[in-house]
């Protein structure tokens, strides 16, 4: 038994006060490339040397001693320094080249779905605040997340589901549930937890022994009462708006056991997301549930992958976590792909840094892996309008940090809003004083990642 | 109405200020006092500021480059045409391909468009913006007013013009007598305004709806059904200011208080970030906040005490806690973050959370440039940080007070040394998890997938691992029991003052060094240039913010402050500075928060956490004067400001516009015609709700304590830098879990659902007015979450054992709940309701579910990329006392618990008027 844990989240306001929702679809801001969004967040920091971008010139320099004195570097990457060659054997794939680690089985028969961004750039070196950084747009958490923004940009076709939910591992990331808060935005626009085993949505149903038949007499005995208390009240509207949350509450509870039943879902299909086998069991599921929740309207849906914090034991840490989501991944695209879907749902996967060329080797040279880099890193986009099958930006030789078409976070934020027909510049939410925006004070688009 | 607001803050304004000054501009004044600021304002940012980040290879810098253009070649001015000018055609945003500035919200407005149609008209005239203007600080043009301050990164921001009604907060506190000698003060601001409105007002509230409305107000519980009974019967005139008293002498009322105070200081009794450890004596700050409003501490002592209570001479140790407060905001130091980073970070804290919680000063907003729209230059945004900059962090020993409670400690530590234990005993659980992983891998693969030797080879790694991930997990758990047990230990979570060091907020304690160590020399302060410590430039003095000296008369108090730059008093000078009687921020912004609380969260000055140019303007500037006044000249007292604002007609007016056309006039009701109404804060639902069954524990103070929350999230792992942290096991007694909702254990990263649900804030940021959105997931919360069907159960128990029939039953719930007793139509609708359910109890039988003893946790270890399973023994839970559950009850008690429920859910409850 595990939880759900943290925030409940929010659920579409009410349908039948459709017309005031907050959540009502809204026109975007110019035509759109991608209508929803699929944000996969590989938490603990993937190494972009190990993953997608190889880096033959570690060879020569591996285990090559060097030392590393700053004020600006953390404890972490200072004093004595190895570099440390990459453990994984590369090959390119596809009609565009993407190389890819050997590892990744799956991932490379789409390799030409892929845009592979080499480019981006965080600031921070700690898990939690480039966590909230990516996640947020702001280092120190408190602010809305991405997909609260598109929700609040955007609203959602279907109001009895969430807009933004969010497909956790059984631990929450590091930071918790303010990587998908509303921030400042009204609570309507907060990511929804969902999980495949227990409650999916926190006490979505009552304590055992409670009956839908039971449960409908009190909710019976409810309207009766509230009716009464309104008639006394006729200029509070908050009265009705409250009583239609219990009637989308009640719907609730009938659907959402419905759409994450992956029961409905063929034998094949399971299969092809790897669910039923240890590897990738979970981390399947949590695919296979995210294109059931964009099929049925869910605008925006994150999920998590973690682990890759791979400080030591880099090449088993790495092929075992490459393993957990290699092949559920690459099922979610071909399967977008054959149901028509990819062009409209876009799917961006990022990590909250890159990692180091370097290690401080602790434990002996049997135990290398990689420490934290935020100078450098590897997201990918498919589908939504982004470039399929090309690689853009590069880092240095040694993949210390990025120095072709870098761009820090805000950038790529400003472009995946650009993609949904979002402009950032536009985005805005007026609080303590002043317009904020999920770049913060304005970024740039990459006008490389659209296709 | 809003032209007619206008016009009377003017009127007002014009009291502090000289003659407007409107003579034609020369080609000059146009350029420097209008243009160059609104280039300033809206283009240099990408556009000259960065000359190494110049968009579109246009630099306005010079005449040059602005007439020339940017990259397309084409120059961005043709004199005297302005409509064949790329660069106004611009900003007018006509061209789709080509709309500057770029964000929307930056848009210039019709008369900014005018500005530069008129300049290049008369042939773009360039003068150099440098050139000081005539117009000197304080004077007022047309174009609003020159504000005296220490000055900006240049001189174009030093002399640019404020619009006169953004400037209202420092203004001098005006002297305004009351509008009427005949009525109460309050009544005759507010009724001038409605009288001019033509609003008409409410008549006064049912006694009723008024005694849940103080008493939830004031101490965030209902009132008795006996408190309830007095005040009906209580006949006479000023029974109400009875009441009021009764309240304010309530030892609940400090905690509804500090609920209020704790939101703006985000206060948690943990770090945050990736290791989210426990500060273990926080919780000797929230009862400090308890104490302090409970016994009326004049509210300049309040800030005296939270800014400098470790450096000034008469604090004793109330000051020691109390300047906890300065690092109240979530703050990590470990090996993989930067301490310059992390020091800076503290400091630009601690500059806006004095800003925002004492002056209303969104001060973040200058760290990296002159502020935008406000009189606050980056100079002064550095010369305030360097008030703090010989701040540094200690747990100093400091014996518990006689006032501070300890009563629960010794329980608290043997449990601590149970689960200690416990965490050493983990091996036991190995064989079993190892035996799992490999069961699974043989199914998966099949009996005849793996050989012997596989198999063992299986075993052996799987053990391994096991082990790695399992001795990472308890070494980590037994981080978070070693600060759990400080909670016990006599040590003030506070600051003294030295020089700098780096302390990593991984050790338990973070022990005062020795004196030799606190001599020194005090932390330089340096403007960061683009708020950037990598980029240093010239160091600052500590010293206030210089605006609210530029507004004060030249022998004012305010402005012969002088501030050491030694390594004491530095705080202890600008907490004087703060409560100053002359400082036109402070008493207003505490005066326009008490009236918020008392006004369902309506403040007079809508955002009271900014007072800047883009916050709200008072709705009633002259009231808020008039009380900022009396509150300064009765002693800085919080609950002689109550009495008094609780005392008009106006805090006592029904909640419901009498007149339905007021929807239309003023349907924001900022004219206050009637009361508004609001829905029950997070902790007042709950508290209430314990309240009402009799189960609240109304013990004070103490170390957090754990109430139940939802058994998932409760068991949920979350990661923690490297591993997992222990799972939250409640109180196991019921006394311990009822008590309320104040004094619970707080995490940062662990949110109580139900409390989050209602829209209770992070700790994160600084909130100042609470959200009240309507979400279905609150549904779920109220419907269907354990905690409410235990109240239910508990209340349809109380009212079984005192009334001797469903009718007596109910009259006692209705009490209990609404004050009052319920209509026949009511009656009828929930007797049915009884009954119907009542059916259904009688032919089911609940089965008792046992409480876990251990519980499975999950996660992937990082060392080696593979899942892993732990298991954790769950001690409070082994002699657990529970709450009232449905297998302890007969069906009728069950049937009149749905009708609880329904209750405990419906509007009525939910809902002051």
């Amino acid at each position: 038994m595990y939880g759900l844990g943290g925030t409940l989240g929010t659920v579409a306001f009410n349908s039948l006060l459709a017309a005031e929702s907050p959540l009502k679809p809204k026109a975007t801001h110019h035509p759109a490339r991608a209508k929803n969004c699929i944000f996969i967040f590989m938490e603990g920091g993937p190494s972009h040397i190990d993953t997608f971008d190889p880096k033959p010139a570690l060879s020569k320099l591996h285990m090559k001693e060097f030392s590393r004195k700053s004020k600006f570097a953390s404890a972490m990457s200072s004093g004595k320094r190895y570099y440390v060659a990459s453990p994984f054997e590369f090959k390119q794939h596809g009609k565009s080249g993407i190389p890819m680690c050997s590892e990744y089985k799956h991932l490379s028969t789409v390799a030409d779905e892929l845009c592979l961004y080499r480019g981006c750039q965080g600031e921070s070196v700690n898990h939690p605040t480039a966590c909230y950084h990516m996640n947020t747009g702001n280092r120190f958490g408190g602010d809305p997340a991405v997909g609260s923004w598109v929700s609040y940009g955007l609203g959602t076709t279907n109001q009895d589901l969430p807009s933004f939910v969010v497909l956790p591992e059984l631990n929450y990331p590091q930071g918790g549930s303010a990587n998908w808060s509303n921030g400042f935005l009204p609570a309507h626009f907060q990511g929804t937890t969902l999980r495949a085993k227990g409650a999916p949505i926190l006490d979505l149903l009552p304590p055992k022994g409670v009956t839908r038949d039971l449960q409908q007499m009190n909710l019976d005995a409810l309207r009766k009462v509230n009716r009464l208390h309104a008639a006394a009240h006729p200029a509070h509207d908050a009265l009705e708006a409250r009583m239609s949350s219990y009637e989308l509450a009640f719907r609730m509870q009938a659907i959402v056991p419905d759409l994450i039943d992956l029961g409905k879902e063929s034998e094949k299909t399971r299969e092809a997301y790897g669910i039923g086998q240890s590897a990738t069991d979970a981390f399947g599921k949590r695919c296979l549930l995210a294109r059931r929740m964009v099929e049925n309207g869910v605008r925006f849906v994150q999920l998590y992958a973690g682990g890759w914090d791979s400080h030591d034991y880099l090449e088993r840490a790495h092929s075992a976590r490459i393993r957990s989501v290699d092949k559920p991944i690459a099922a979610l695209i071909r399967d977008l792909r054959q149901r028509g879907m990819l062009d409209d749902t876009l799917v961006f996967c990022c990590g909250e840094f890159g990692r180091s060329p370097d290690n401080g080797v602790r434990g002996g040279g049997a135990r290398v892996g990689r420490d934290h880099n935020a100078k450098a890193m590897s997201v990918w986009f498919a589908g939504g309008g982004s470039k399929a099958g090309h690689i853009i930006g590069a880092t240095d030789e040694i993949g210390d940090k990025a120095v072709d078409v870098v761009h820090p976070i805000k950038d790529v934020h400003v472009t995946l809003l650009n993609l949904l027909g979002l402009n950032d510049n536009k985005l805005t939410f007026f609080d303590q004083g002043r317009y904020k925006q999920l770049s913060q004070t304005g970024g740039q688009l990459i006008p490389e990642i659209l296709a | 109405m809003k032209r007619q607001f206008f016009t009377f803050t003017l009127a007002w304004l014009a009291i502090a200020l000289p003659a407007v000054n409107t003579q034609a501009a020369s080609d000059e004044e146009l350029f420097i006092d209008k243009v160059y600021p609104l280039m300033k304002e809206k283009c240099l940012a990408c556009h000259g500021d960065r000359p190494d980040k110049i968009k579109g290879g246009y630099d306005m810098r010079t005449y040059k480059g602005l007439l020339a253009g940017g990259d397309s070649g084409e120059a961005a001015i043709v004199k005297g045409r302005p409509d064949q000018s790329p660069f106004f055609v611009a900003l007018t945003w006509a061209d789709e391909d080509l709309q500057m500035p770029p964000k929307e919200n930056d848009r210039l407005d019709k008369a900014e468009l005018a500005v530069f149609r008129e300049w290049i008209e008369r042939g773009a005239p360039w003068s150099d913006p440098n050139v000081k203007r005539a117009l000197a600080w304080g004077d007022v043009s047309d174009d609003g007013m020159v504000v005296r301050t220490r000055g900006g990164l240049d001189d174009s921001w030093t002399y640019r013009r404020y619009a006169v009604d953004g400037l209202w907060a420092y203004q001098p506190i005006a002297k305004i007598e009351s509008p009427r000698a005949d009525v109460h003060p309050v009544d005759a601001f507010v009724d001038a305004r409605l009288t001019e409105a033509g609003v008409k007002v409410a008549p006064r509230a049912e006694k009723l709806d008024l005694l849940r409305r103080a008493t939830f107000g004031l101490t965030g519980l209902p009132p008795t059904p006996a408190e309830v009974k007095a005040f009906l019967d209580d006949g006479r005139p000023d029974a109400f200011d009875g009441v009021v008293d009764r309240l304010l002498g309530s030892s609940h009322y400090g905690e509804k208080m500090a609920q209020h105070w704790l939101d703006v200081v985000r206060y948690a009794d943990t770090s945050g970030f990736s290791n989210d450890f426990e500060r273990p004596t926080a919780w000797r700050y929230r009862d400090y906040v308890v104490r302090s409003f409970n016994s009326d501490k004049p509210y300049d002592q309040f800030v005296r005490e939270q800014l400098a209570g470790d450096e000034l001479s008469g604090a004793g140790p109330e000051g020691q806690i109390a300047a906890g407060f300065l690092r109240m905001g979530p703050w990590e130091h470990t090996s993989m973050s930067v301490a310059a980073e992390t020091r800076q970070q503290f400091l630009d804290d601690v500059t806006h959370s004095v800003g925002v919680t004492f002056l209303g000063q969104q001060l973040r907003c200058c760290k990296c440039h002159d502020h935008k729209f406000d009189p606050l230059p980056t100079q002064d945004y550095y010369s305030f940080q360097a008030l703090f900059a010989t701040v540094q962090f200690a747990d100093r020993s400091l014996s518990f007070l006689e006032n501070e409670n300890t009563r629960q400690m010794a329980t608290g530590k043997a449990r601590l040394q149970r689960r200690m234990k416990n965490a050493n005993n983990r091996d036991k659980y190995l064989e079993q998890q190892v035996q799992n992983i490999v069961a699974r891998q043989l199914q998966e693969k099949g009996p005849k997938g793996m050989s012997g030797e596989e198999r063992k080879q299986a075993y052996e790694l799987a053990m391994k691992d096991q082990k790695i991930a399992v001795g990472k997990a308890t070494r980590k758990q037994k981080m978070y029991y070693e600060r759990e047990g400080k909670r016990y230990e006599p040590y003030a979570f506070t600051v003294y003052n030295g020089p700098a060091r780096v302390a990593m907020s991984t050790k338990p304690i973070m022990a005062m060094p020795k004196p030799a160590q606190r001599k020194g020399k005090p932390e330089a302060i340096h403007v960061l240039t683009g708020g950037s410590i990598e980029s240093p430039a010239q160091e600052v003095s500590p010293n206030i913010l210089s605006v609210v000296g530029g507004f004060a008369s030249p022998d004012s108090s305010l402005t012969k402050s002088t501030f050491s730059e030694g390594m004491r008093g530095r705080r202890a000078a600008l907490a004087n500075w703060i409560v100053d009687r002359e400082n036109p921020l402070t008493a207003r912004v505490m005066v326009n928060r008490v009236w918020q609380h008392l006004f369902s969260g309506q403040a007079l000055a809508g955002t009271p956490n900014d007072f800047g140019k883009m916050g709200k303007q008072p709705t009633h500037p002259e009231l808020l004067d008039y009380l900022a006044r009396w509150f300064m000249d009765n002693g800085w007292s919080v609950k002689k400001l109550q009495r008094f604002i609780m005392a008009s007609e106006t805090y006592q007016r029904a909640a419901a516009p009498v007149d339905p056309e007021v929807t239309q006039t003023d349907g924001a009701n900022q004219w206050l015609s009637y009361f508004p109404p609001r829905r029950l804060q997070a902790e007042e639902l709950r508290d209430g709700m314990l309240a009402i069954t009799g189960e609240l524990n109304r013990e004070q103070g103490g170390p957090g304590t754990f109430p139940e929350i939802n058994w998932e999230v409760a068991f949920q792992p979350r990661l923690v830098m490297g591993t997992i942290a222990p799972a939250y096991q409640p109180s196991p007694t019921r006394a311990e879990r009822h008590r309320r909702a104040l004094y619970h254990f707080r995490y940062r990263s662990l949110a109580d659902p139900l409390l989050e649900v209602f829209n209770r804030p992070g700790s994160e940021m600084a909130c100042d007015v609470r959200d009240e959105t309507i979400i279905a997931p609150q549904a779920f919360a109220l419907f269907n979450s354990e905690f409410v069907h235990n109240r239910a159960l508990a209340l349809a128990a109380l009212a079984q054992k005192n009334g001797a029939a469903f009718p007596q039953r109910l009259n006692i719930v209705y009490r209990r709940l609404f004050g009052r007793t319920p209509s026949a139509k009511e009656a009828a609708v929930l007797k049915n309701h009884f009954e119907r359910t009542l059916e259904h109890h009688r032919a089911s039988t609940p089965v008792e579910e046992p409480l876990p003893l251990t519980v499975e946790r999950e996660s992937v270890e990082e060392l080696t990329g593979e899942p892993f399973v732990m298991v954790e023994e769950l001690d409070n839970l082994k002699n657990y006392e529970r709450d009232l559950k449905p297998w302890d009850v007969n069906a009728e008690t069950r049937a009149l618990a749905e009708v609880c429920l329904v209750l405990l859910n419906s509007n009525e409850f939910s809902f002051l008027y």
